[in-house]
């Protein structure tokens, strides 16, 4: 169904952007701990996992701004309002864009957060 | 109800524990401690402020009249006060504190001491051969010690953890925070002493009963000194024949204890070969004099409730007393 | 209202007072509470909510008293109040009680009371669920909260770190078994609840109330009852492997035998970081309900406080190591863990900018409920910062597991959910008590407690650095904590005084004066329809909504919802009901026949708590006895209760609209139970997996090579018969619907057989190349993964001979078909679980 815009909002895509933030810190952990688990050599470099999280971070955030993309477009086409009381289908297509957005917003900025590991600390100790 | 206690000689003892060095983490005196302590400062003073400015606009709030601030204003005032300044603040400070990690866990130059967190006391090791991360269990060897661990000044002293029982956790404030010692795991510890002295150490993680009474003293001294004492802690014992030796043996301490060059060797317990040596006895919590080696032996768990060795009450006065002179006579 | 006008003439007539009189008193007698000692069968959401709300309270007390004591033995360094055993047990039961009994249990007690009000709900969709809930809770509570009578409490910190905890040596007697089996027990509770909450908020809201007009406090409980959902399950998956190290000798965690102490840390802290959460989210949600009254305006930035729910929601998952700093874990694991604990900030930040921003631009009022909350959010603040210390690794090296930290934690609780939830107590007790309490003493109380507060645990984080460690019955005077440590006392008493003074405001007599008026505060939101004192029935008639504060937006909405102007305002077939509506925008779907009285849930509870409580002694004929009674009184109430054939397929609800009586599949609230049960099961399922690839990380060969595993045979076959009995639910379901009664009661029965021989099939491979549970980890972890799921297979059986038994007794019909709906939607979570379970166990060793 759809009533404006290209697509129809709701918890799923209110709760997409997160869910990537969420892929990516397991995948981030898991990978990092994968590694370091034997232990051999703490002071060895960990480079190429440096180098696979980053690739996902990178894929990550591309996807994130995908979210931002779509919903930023879609409520800006829906009047762009900060509100979002209003008793329509639009009202609530509008609210939830605008949280989709916001939700998106912070979950960028924590996979921004989750990289800074990966870039300042290079090996397992 | 029968829990509280009804015996008063009990705190008396216990009074006589002495704190003789600084146990705070604001008396930095190794480098992670150090880093640390600035670290904080700043952070407080940062939290300070921000708490002010908050609670300042929270203040006006309240007393301004509506139609004052727009709508407007109050969206500005979330997404700069509540998203814009809380990520920048944040991120700086996140990377700031990312940086000091690998920093604070650098491969050590100095010695390597093996400690193992036991209930409810600390097995010392020095000069074991170990290696970095994490090995399944503390590397055996090394001459033996407890519940004193010397380290030599401007090095950085590798600490490996480990423990045979329960999980403790091993923290000299002074010098560094602090790090757990895991049955089945070896952690590593750097400590980088700045400052000559003797610090206090404690158990951070609940062990047990006396968990509050697994204390340790850290002695920082110059490097040439440490070597010395190593080296006089691996001779064997320095009164080798006595009748509180004999004593000793014939009561049953051998059981658990080892003192080297003489018949005990127990290893149940702390190695008491140098005891005389060691600044205090069950683990930090009294001076080592012959009379609290006495009352000690006499009845541990006054000093140290739930502590696992018995009280030997039961022996005659001067049994006590001669093999409390022998053990204090071994330096 | 031009659509009721058009309808009046079909429709009672609601101008008509007589009309009226008669409807409420029909709507009295069907949601009236039961009278004399049939009382405790009452299961509407007011009573059982109230029951709720006082038993956590009287928890608190009683972990607040524990906690006096705790500071009378510290107020003086070497001192003697307390012995050290004595101390331990104190010390791990105040956690407990605070954070178990109190803390969470309070969430879902207010919500259950107020979740209902503020949806123009007449009941929550599954009143026994919440009635069961809460006597599990007050059964688990009393056991555990007990055990210190007959010095038997745990002794060994509410997180049980083993081995200290599951090595008879180091804690002999029963002490961690009450703590776990008593939690476990709270634990279902939970899930109850938050089963009950989500379908509440979701399914039962009012028409007309779209996402975008829902109260906040249902984002807040929407939020965290999915956390719930993700928090508790792998805590249960912990306490199974915990329990059966602890009983049996099964070594998860003792290294010896290839288990690892650290696994339990990880499991304990997926659960207990968000639990933080749980406990903080819904006293802020009592804040932004409060925050817009006393401001006298909509709350500003309704989204973002959206975001930050949801937003904290996730991320608190992301957190669970800064409890594990000290671990020796690498710096680069620390590092995300880190990163997520200062992003949560964030969030966290937002929620406090909106309630400020409110205020800003709106008029405020200065009462008690507001001075609770000021003082929530300057004290919640300074946790907050404090937080954002702790969690960079470096600093919390230091301040790990001292008074730092306890007084971190205690300014996050208690000025993040203490005081709001005091706030909430002040503003909402006119909707239980029909008065306000005393503006006077709510005053004196505030001041007490906060600064009470302050003197006692704004000196905690200077102790904590000067070297002073948590959980330690006494400290020497050397360590020159000893004035600290005494005005910390002092201020802890002059807290609790402030406590007492709100506990006797509540408990004073009071019946002389009178009622407060109706809405008292001018709220805008739909509980303030309320009237003092308020109805049994919730609300009048079922209003449709058009507004987020509709008191205060919607004209004339008050006398129309008293007149019944809206839908059922009447209850003249005797039932008791209420509307499930559209997720998205609130469009009614059906009307629902919500259960009454019953005595059912709280014979159900006992005999489950019998289950835990005789386990934990070792009682193993007592246990399998009452582990029988309980299914057998689950069944019966499902029998009875549940799924019940309307005696007419829909029913006029007012305005001329008629809706269904009975819904199977996606649209019915019994799905969705269902569907978010076996979301939690699957949870704790994943917990499971998580050690076995846990184990597999941690050692260099896993499984060992010389070890036997349960084969590939066996498994096999079992996962084939588990396919089938798999599809025969699946088709079950389709040729029942299909009018096809006959195959359809065959393909029950085959597949309830199918099941139990997959069951045996799956358990008889380790069993035949004698795999010993106590030698080793693998097989112990084998073993465990292999019960989970057989015994899934087996309620799976046992659920197919139940809708055949429903089928054969007419109460399952073609076109009533509730059971095997939901019956073939856990059996896709039940395949999946074997699926999983095979593919681990048998095939996955194969790769390596």
């Amino acid at each position: 169904m759809q009533i404006f815009g290209r697509t129809k909002d709701n918890l799923w895509t209110l709760i997409a952007a997160p869910v990537i933030w969420g892929i990516h810190f397991l995948f981030s952990y898991f990978l990092a701990a994968f590694r370091c688990a034997p232990n051999a050599d703490i002071f060895e470099s960990i480079g190429s996992t440096r180098v696979a999280i980053g690739f996902v971070t990178l894929v990550s955030l591309c996807l994130i701004a995908l979210v931002i993309r779509r919903a930023w477009h879609e409520w800006l086409t829906g009047g762009g309002g900060f509100r979002n009381d209003q008793d329509t289908p639009e009202g609530r297509e509008s609210f939830l864009e605008f949280s989709t957005l916001l939700l998106a917003g912070l979950s960028f900025a924590a996979v921004v957060f989750e990289t800074m590991p990966i870039l300042v600390i290079g090996d397992c100790r | 109800m029968k829990k509280f206690r009804t015996s008063r000689t009990f705190p008396a003892i216990f009074a006589l524990s002495a704190c003789e060095g600084p146990q705070s983490a604001f008396d930095a005196a190794g480098a992670e401690a150090a880093r640390v302590l600035t670290l904080f400062w700043v952070m407080l003073i940062g939290a300070v402020a921000i708490w002010a400015v908050v609670v300042a606009i929270g203040y006006y709030a309240t007393k301004t009249r509506p139609g004052q601030h727009s709508e407007k204003a109050g969206l500005r005032l979330i997404i700069w006060g509540g998203c814009v300044f809380p990520t920048v603040v944040l991120a700086m400070l996140l990377f700031w504190g990312l940086r000091m990690m690998p920093d604070l866990r650098p491969p050590g130059d100095g010695p390597t001491i093996a400690v193992s967190g036991e209930r409810f006391w600390w097995r010392v090791a020095y000069g074991v051969e170990g290696e970095p991360g994490v090995v399944r269990n503390l590397p055996i060897g090394g001459v033996p010690s407890a519940n004193e661990i010397w380290i030599p000044l401007g090095k950085r002293t590798e600490i490996l953890l480990g423990s045979p029982d329960v999980i403790h956790s091993f923290w000299v404030p002074p010098l560094a925070g602090k790090m757990d010692a895991i049955p089945g795991r070896v952690n590593r510890l750097i400590l980088e002493p700045t400052e000559v002295g003797v610090f206090n150490g404690a158990c951070a993680e609940f062990c047990g009963t006396a968990h509050a009474q697994m204390g340790f003293r850290v002695v920082v001294v110059p490097e040439t000194e440490f070597t010395e004492y190593v080296r006089a802690q691996a001779q064997p014992a320095a009164v080798p024949e006595s009748e509180g030796l004999d004593l000793f043996i014939r009561n049953g301490c051998a059981a658990c204890h080892a003192i080297r060059g003489t018949p005990p060797d127990g290893v149940v317990g702390p190695d008491l070969t140098h005891l005389a040596s060691r600044r205090t006895i069950g683990a930090g919590i009294v001076p080592t004099t012959v009379e609290n080696i006495a009352d000690f032996v006499a009845s541990p768990d006054h000093f140290k409730p739930g502590i696992e060795m018995p009280a030997f009450g039961m022996l005659p006065k001067d049994e006590i007393a001669q093999i409390a002179a022998w053990l204090g006579s071994l330096e | 209202m031009t659509e009721r006008e058009n309808t009046a003439a079909d429709g009672p007539d609601q101008e008509d007072e007589e009309v009226r009189r008669g409807q409420e008193e029909r709507l009295r007698k069907v949601w009236a509470a039961p009278k004399g000692w049939r009382y405790w069968s009452a299961v509407n959401n007011t009573e059982v909510g109230i029951w709720y709300t006082a038993a956590a309270f009287g928890f608190m007390l009683f972990a607040g008293v524990l906690a006096l004591t705790m500071r009378v033995q510290l107020a003086v360094p070497e001192n003697d109040f307390l012995t050290a055993t004595f101390y331990n047990q104190v010390y791990t039961l105040h956690g407990t009680v605070m954070m178990f009994l109190f803390a969470v249990p309070i969430f879902e007690a207010v919500a259950i009371i107020l979740l209902p009000e503020m949806l123009g709900a007449r009941d929550l969709p599954f009143p026994r669920l919440s009635a069961f809930g809460f006597w599990c809770f007050m059964i688990g509570g009393v056991f555990v909260a007990g055990s210190i009578f007959f010095d038997a409490a745990p002794n060994a910190g509410w997180f049980m770190y083993p081995p200290l905890t599951t090595d008879e040596r180091y804690t002999p007697g029963y002490g961690p078994d009450i703590w776990l089996l008593g939690l476990s027990f709270i634990e279902i509770a939970s899930l109850a609840a938050a089963v009950e909450l989500i379908v509440g908020t979701l399914k039962c809201r009012p028409p007309g109330m779209r996402l975008n007009l829902m109260p906040l406090y249902a984002w807040y409980v929407l939020v965290v009852a999915g956390m719930i959902l993700f928090a508790f399950p792998p805590l249960i998956a912990g306490d199974i492997l915990f329990e059966l190290e602890r009983m049996f000798d099964w070594p998860f965690f003792d290294p010896s035998r290839g288990g690892d102490p650290v696994l339990w840390q990880h499991l304990f802290w997926i659960f207990g970081h968000p639990e933080v959460y749980i406990v903080f989210l819904p006293a802020i949600a009592l804040v932004a309900m409060i925050v817009p009254t006393f401001a006298q305006r909509p709350i500003l930035g309704y989204s973002w406080i959206v975001l930050a729910a949801v937003g904290t929601g996730f991320i608190s998952f992301g957190l669970w190591v800064h409890h594990m700093y000290t671990t020796g874990l690498p710096a680069i694991s620390l590092g995300f863990f880190s990163a997520a604990s200062e992003a949560v900030a964030i969030p966290t930040g937002v929620q406090i900018f909106v309630f400020l921003a409110t205020l800003l631009t709106g008029r405020v009022i200065f009462s008690v409920p507001m001075l609770f909350v000021a003082g929530a959010l300057a004290t919640f603040v300074i946790g907050g910062l404090t937080g954002v210390m702790v969690a960079l690794a470096p600093f919390d090296w230091q301040a790990h597991d001292t008074y730092f930290v306890v007084a971190h934690l205690h300014y996050v609780l208690i000025g993040g959910m203490l005081f709001p939830l005091m706030a909430g107590v002040y503003y909402y007790w006119p909707i239980i008590g029909a008065r306000k309490l005393s503006d006077r003493l709510g005053r004196i109380a505030f001041w007490l407690m906060f600064v009470g507060f302050n003197v006692a645990f704004l000196p905690m984080h200077w102790a904590g650095l000067m070297g002073m460690p948590r959980r330690v019955w006494t400290y020497p005077e050397a360590l020159g904590v000893g004035i600290s440590n005494l005005v910390s006392s002092v201020g802890a008493f002059v807290f609790a005084s402030g406590v007492l003074v709100i506990v006797w405001d509540v408990i004073r007599p009071r019946s002389r004066e009178p009622y407060a008026k109706r809405n008292p505060w001018t709220a805008g939101t739909l509980e303030w329809l309320a009237r003092m004192p308020s109805e049994s029935w919730g609300v009048r008639s079922v209003p449709i909504i058009s507004s987020r504060y509709p008191l205060w937006e919607q004209p004339n909405f008050v006398d129309d919802v008293d007149k019944g102007r809206f839908y059922l305002p009447d209850a003249e077939e005797m039932k008791r009901e209420t509307l499930v509506t559209t997720v998205l925008d609130g469009k009614p779907l059906h009307c629902l026949r919500v259960p009454g009285p019953s005595f059912m849930p709280m014979i159900a509870a006992i005999m489950t708590g019998a289950v835990f409580i005789f386990a934990t002694f070792h009682w193993w004929t007592l246990t399998i006895t009452a582990m029988v009674l309980s299914i057998a009184s689950i069944i019966i109430w499902l029998w009875r209760g549940t799924a019940q054939i309307p005696e007419k397929a829909e029913k006029d609800v007012g305005l001329g609209l008629k809706l269904p009586l009975y819904k199977s599949g996606p649209d019915s609230i019994g799905w969705w139970a269902m569907f978010i049960t076996m979301t939690g099961d699957a949870t704790a399922f994943v917990g499971l997996i998580f050690g076995y690839f846990y184990f597999f990380t941690i050692h260099a060969d896993f499984p060992p090579p010389t070890a036997v595993g349960p084969g590939v045979f066996w498994p096999s076959i079992a996962l084939l018969l588990f396919a089938s009995a798999w599809t025969a639910a699946l088709f079950a379901r389709i040729l029942n619907r299909a009018g096809r009664v006959g195959p359809a009661r065959g393909l029950m029965a085959a597949g309830s057989v199918a099941s139990l021989a997959a069951s045996a099939t799956l358990l008889w491979g380790p069993f035949t190349n004698g795999l010993d549970p106590s030698a080793h980890v693998y097989p112990a972890t084998v073993w465990v993964l292999a019960i989970w799921t057989a015994v899934h297979g087996g309620v799976g059986g046992l659920m197919l001979g139940y809708c055949l038994a429903r089928s054969y007794a007419d109460r399952m019909t073609p076109e009533y078909d509730i059971d095997i709906s939901n019956v073939a939607l856990y059996w896709h979570f039940a395949g999946g679980t074997a699926l999983v379970t095979v593919a681990t166990l048998a095939y996955f060793p194969m790769l390596m």
